[in-house]
């Protein structure tokens, strides 16, 4: 009895083994570097070599560049409601489309004292407007979606931390 | 076969009920010919199986309730069947399995059932009354799993009445299914507003707190307005990071592919442990989990790449499970409510 619940042990070990090689592809953070990797250093490559570096510190250098950013942002993390949103803006138009008025903000109503919530209504404006697609959710989804927001921004900081240290040493 | 064990059933059930046992024997009749029609069913016995101790305990408890000395038998019948089910499973001892088998597929029938009359609010096509009792009872049981989770968030000032609505509508709200059951009890009209309320408002709560823990020193603000506050500078102060190194990266630029290929696994590796932000809901660290060869044109070395999985993996399986465990059960980058 021993040796077969040892041998099942071992078994099962394996498969946990082999499922594991499997399942590290899944890894949320590993598949989020990765692609947004292989998508923002070939743009970046593109953007070098099509302007010459004189206009490096030019404006639409920035924007070309930050909407690159944006774009490997928006495709490596594609199961939030704000990065498909920031996939369409980026896709559909290249400038700001002007704010919307956050009524949704307003209407949700939010029972707090009279102070403190029309302080906590004005700090929700401001988060709206921070994360992408802000504008159209209510206090709710805003909160569910700063937390994924933050995520993602905190794995993109160590990509690019690690590219660029990749670059200088 | 299956005579001779419905008669020793009889005898030894005198105190049973005589309908509880036609009704089974009934079933049994049902099962089999559902059984003879599935294509699956070795794959089927062998499911139930493995998955006997569950049903069985299943059995027990409902079937206790009806019958007293129903049990016993049970775990005669079992009894031997079960160490023939380790491996494939004999014919002889198909009857066993079958009186087995038919709990649990009864089981998983009435399981099933609870799904499909909540979802499409009819009922199964069979229906005795065991089954019924069957049904509220794991119901019952589901909906008490799901209010552990959400009584941890209720206030304990509240009264017990007010309690049991309350299960009543988070227990609906927490159930992932598309029709969401609501029992009506008495008085609930008028407190719909202030119960959805309550539970958009624990929610709400939920939240934040998840927040708190992600955002670095927000332990220390208290009250929503102070918490939001650090969420935003926090937000920002990454936004601004972000911009300020994907700059600096574009301006290098030259130098990528060079860096592209240079790139090792290990490197990543640090900076996912070095991690302080905790993606999981559940209070696990990063797992050392080694990235997979980036598809990159410039081919990346594989040798390389190899011995940091081989170390990798042999490190603690057990620690490591459970933590790509409550990984792998969040939702991909975090949320899961």
């Amino acid at each position: 009895m021993k040796q077969t619940n040892a041998h099942m042990e071992r078994q099962i070990m394996n498969k946990r083994k082999r499922v594991f090689s499997v399942q590290e592809k899944k890894n949320p953070k590993a598949v989020f570097a990765k692609r947004y990797v292989s998508h923002l250093v070939p743009a970046l490559k593109k953007i070098n070599m099509n302007k010459p570096s004189s206009q490096i510190n030019s404006k639409s250098f920035e924007q070309t560049v930050q909407h690159e950013v944006d774009m490997a942002l928006a495709l490596s993390a594609q199961e939030f409601a704000w990065s498909r949103f920031l996939q369409h803006k980026l896709l559909s138009s290249p400038h700001e489309d002007p704010s919307y008025s956050s009524k949704i903000l307003e209407t949700s109503s939010c029972k707090q004292d009279g102070k403190e919530g029309a302080e906590i209504k004005k700090k929700l404006k401001e988060l709206q407007k921070l994360v992408p697609g802000g504008e159209e959710m209510n206090m709710e989804e805003i909160l569910s979606e700063v937390g994924s927001y933050i995520v993602c921004l905190e794995l993109q900081m160590i990509v690019l931390k690690s590219l660029v240290q990749d670059n200088i040493s | 076969m299956l005579e001779s064990l419905v008669s020793l059933e009889s005898m030894s059930l005198s105190s049973m009920d005589v309908s509880v046992l036609e009704r089974l024997k009934w079933l049994q009749q049902q099962q089999q010919q559902v059984l003879s029609t599935t294509n699956a069913s070795p794959e089927l016995l062998q499911f139930h199986g493995t998955n006997n101790d569950e049903l069985l305990q299943n059995t027990f408890s409902h079937f206790q309730m009806l019958g007293s000395g129903f049990g016993p038998n049970y775990s005669m019948g079992f009894g031997p069947s079960h160490e023939a089910m380790d491996g494939c499973i004999s014919r002889t001892n198909s009857c066993q399995m079958d009186q087995a088998d038919t709990v649990g597929v009864m089981l998983k029938n009435s399981e099933e059932n609870i799904t499909i009359s909540l979802k499409n609010k009819r009922k199964s096509e069979v229906k005795t009354r065991e089954e019924e009792k069957t049904e509220k009872k794991i119901k019952v049981e589901a909906e008490t799993e799901l209010n552990m989770k959400v009584k941890s968030n209720l206030s304990n000032t509240e009264a017990s009445s007010e309690t049991s609505k309350q299960k009543s509508k988070a227990a609906s709200e927490n159930q992932k299914l598309d029709y969401i059951h609501v029992r009506a009890r008495r008085g609930q009209a008028t407190d719909r507003h202030s119960l959805a309320e309550r539970a958009r408002r624990e929610k709400i709560s939920k939240k934040m707190k998840y927040l708190q823990d992600l955002v670095p020193g927000c332990n220390k603000v208290t009250g929503r307005a102070g918490m939001l506050d650090e969420i935003i500078n926090y937000v920002q102060s990454l936004q601004r990071q972000v911009e300020f190194l994907s700059m600096k990266l574009a301006v290098l630029n030259p130098e990528l592919e060079l860096a592209m290929e240079d790139l090792s696994v290990k490197q990543f590796q640090a900076y996912f442990t070095n991690l302080p932000v905790v993606v999981a809901s559940k209070p696990s660290l990063m797992v050392d989990a080694p990235l997979f060869p980036l598809d990159q044109q410039g081919s990346l070395d594989l040798s390389v790449i190899n011995p940091n999985q081989a170390t990798t993996i042999e490190a603690p399986s057990a620690s490591w499970e459970t933590q790509s465990q409550s990984l792998y059960n969040t939702s991909s980058l975090g949320f899961q409510y």
